[in-house]
């Protein structure tokens, strides 16, 4: 309680008039303040400070390798961004891959969830957890790696049973048929554990009582699922779709480590897109204008999901 | 509907043996509490009698028929969670319509049971009431209302007033009591709470590490325990214990007690030598003055407890025991010295391994 009374009467003065200056602190309103300010300023220099940045160099030219001085152009960045043809298709492919990857990894998330629900007792439990957890906490790039191995027309093993079974080699990511479906599911391969965890941790919010009670009164499982399953867990089974949603949206490592986006812009995502005009291209201003565009996407979805979520909420 | 039968029920958890060979049945038409501490086994029972969980050992019947091996679903039972259970995002009549659904009930005979059932709960007000709109009575009220609505041949409930306050319960024991009334079904109730039982039991049985000690109406089970156990467990405070040596004479045993002026005589085939003599706090007399029978007791303490009664601790030879006498009583009585008469019809004798002694009682 009093520090002062062990450190002797010659220091109970000093910490006296130390513990009063700091008085106010015991009020909560600072205190509150007080503990935020860490955040605050994290948060500030690493967030607030760069996204301004940002949007002020989207309005100018800079290109770092020519050594030119800024130059304000308005929005010219933009004009350009909205008259490009590939941007338009990387913003489609990127559509396309965030829809089908997100949808696809849902369903079979929880699919699997479903599967695992309630298996305490089933034996090998850990085990195939942890074989189904994997791929994803491997590193994108190793697993880019070795997916270009595998889907490999010469030694791959995929083209290995390919030619075995029905005698015909597919080039999956040379292809620009293939390679985007053939990048969804290595995608799809990565994230569905996620939404399986998602699923078991929706399914675990449900309260015992509740499903006991709808075995005992026999309900159908599509009103188990509807009263019972559904009021308790899709708000964690919301938030995994949204995760999934805004991370397969900037997503390009993966993607990048197969096929470099191509060939062509097959699989050439926002994200590539945007890599490539700030490091490769070192067309800064243009890459910030993209860069914000993409961000106002991202928030857009989130924005949606949102509301869906709020307005079950208001109706239940 | 006809009994509901436990034959050699078992239930281990690992090491721990929940349930250890109950042979019981179950009346129709009446409640059974099953009462006990904790850990007792009661809710185990309550869950193997239900389906949602499995006997290790032994069988469970309703009527003639076997059950032990059907899933919840297929008993045909109602039962009523500790935790209120209302189903998200529907009224109260929908919730209580749900379970009907699949019954192939025509859609007036649905409504009508509906109404009935909200009637007899007192709930319609509340019918077309979104169910996340209610608290928590309200709530357990809704799920009493949907398991009765389907009339199952056994209603089950699981300590159902666990999560209501104090001020509500009184209305949901009153709701309970006038819905029992008007229900010719089993009716099985657990609880840890030997008032609830007491009140809403029509025979209670008292349950001890995993076995049913005794099953009598609550009156019976209350004035004669025939275990030192269900001596101690009911009642606020429990029986007063006191162990006393029993000697043979001639034909008959003579228990030289304590507390009693005069030796007890008691006519038992047999007796062991160390017995245990049981009496309820509030039958043991208490006076002031000097009486023919009474024994002298020196008061320890003295307290006020639930409704104006006096609580005493006495001290008699060496024993302590406590009486609970009334508040114009208790007040009047000093505070040192006073005069202690056990009545013999109260007086309760357990043997060496603490169950109870049937035989005559008298005073030499």
């Amino acid at each position: 309680m009093d520090a002062s009374s062990a450190m002797g009467p010659g220091d109970a003065g000093f910490l006296t008039r130390f513990r009063e200056k700091f008085l106010f602190l015991e009020n909560p309103k600072y205190l509150q303040h007080l503990l935020l300010v860490p955040v605050l300023i994290f948060f500030i220099v690493w967030n607030v400070i760069p996204l301004l940045w940002l949007v002020g160099l989207s309005f100018y030219k800079y290109v770092l390798v020519t050594g030119e001085p800024l130059k304000f152009i308005g929005l010219t960045n933009f004009k350009e961004i909205f008259g490009s043809f590939e941007i338009w298709h990387a913003l489609s492919n990127t559509f396309f891959f965030v829809i089908i990857g997100t949808l696809s990894q849902t369903v079979l998330g929880i699919i699997l969830g479903f599967l695992f629900w309630d298996s305490k007792d089933l034996p090998g439990r850990r085990f195939a957890l942890t074989l189904i957890f994997t791929p994803m906490i491997l590193a994108p790039l190793a697993t880019g790696s070795f997916f270009k191995l595998i889907y490999d027309p010469v030694f791959g093993i995929v083209n290995y049973f390919l030619k075995s079974i029905a005698g015909v080699t597919i080039d999956f990511l040379g292809s620009t048929a293939w390679a985007l479906p053939s990048v969804l599911i290595v995608d799809t391969w990565m994230w569905t554990p996620f939404m399986m965890m998602m699923t078991l941790a929706a399914l675990g919010s449900v309260p015992k009582a509740e499903l006991e009670a709808a075995e005992v009164e026999n309900l159908s499982w599509y009103r188990r699922l509807v009263h019972v399953v559904l009021p308790h867990g899709k708000f964690i089974l919301m938030l995994g779709i949204l995760l999934r949603t805004i991370d397969a949206f900037k997503s390009m490592d993966i993607i990048f480590t197969m096929t470099g986006g191509g060939p062509g812009n097959a699989t050439e995502l926002i994200g590539i897109t945007l890599y490539r005009q700030a490091f490769n291209a070192f067309t800064m201003g243009k890459a910030s204008a993209l860069a914000i565009i993409a961000l106002l996407i991202a928030i857009s979805f989130t924005s949606i999901y949102l509301y869906i979520l709020q307005k079950k909420e208001e109706s239940m | 509907m006809s009994e509901v039968k436990v034959v050699n029920l078992t239930k281990k958890f690992g090491r721990f043996t929940a349930l250890d060979g109950i042979d019981f049945s179950f009346p129709a038409g009446k409640v059974t509490c099953l009462l006990g501490p904790s850990g007792c086994g009661k809710t185990t029972l309550l869950r193997i009698i239900s389906g949602l969980e499995t006997p290790t050992e032994g069988k469970v019947f309703f009527g003639d028929k076997d059950v032990t091996g059907l899933p919840p679903r297929k008993r045909n039972i109602g039962m009523v969670f500790q935790y209120p259970v209302v189903y998200r995002g529907i009224s109260v009549r929908k919730n209580i319509e749900l379970p009907l659904l699949k019954r192939g009930l025509s859609e007036t005979e649905r409504r009508e049971r509906v109404d009935r059932v909200l009637s007899l709960m007192n709930l319609k007000d509340y019918a077309e009431l979104d169910s996340s709109q209610l608290d928590n009575v309200a709530r357990q009220k809704v799920s009493v209302a949907r398991a009765v609505a389907y009339q199952p041949d056994i209603i089950l409930f699981d300590e159902p007033m666990t999560n209501i306050d104090a001020n509500s319960k009184i209305q949901f024991k009153h709701a309970f009591k006038e819905l029992t009334r008007q229900l010719n079904q089993v009716i099985v109730y657990v609880t840890h709470d030997q008032t609830e039982a007491m009140t809403l039991a029509d025979q209670i049985a008292l349950m001890k590490d995993g076995k049913i000690v005794q099953c009598n109406d609550p009156r019976t089970l209350y004035n004669v325990p025939e275990d030192v156990f269900g001596g101690w467990f009911l009642g606020n405070p429990g029986m007063n214990f006191v162990k006393e040596r029993c000697e043979k004479k001639g034909s008959t045993y003579i228990i030289v007690s304590r507390l009693l002026k005069r030796p007890l005589k008691i006519d038992a085939p047999k007796m062991d030598a160390e017995v245990t003599l049981g009496i309820r706090p509030e039958h043991i007399w208490l006076s002031d003055v000097p009486g023919s029978d009474a024994v002298e007791a020196m008061v320890k303490d003295k307290t006020l407890t639930i409704g104006g009664q006096y609580l005493y601790t006495l001290e008699v030879g060496g024993e302590k025991i406590k009486v609970k006498v009334g508040h114009h009583f208790g007040r009047a009585i000093g505070n040192t010295k006073v005069w202690v008469e056990l009545p013999l019809r109260h007086l309760v004798i357990f043997d060496g391994s603490e169950r109870r002694i049937h035989g005559d009682l008298s005073l030499q």
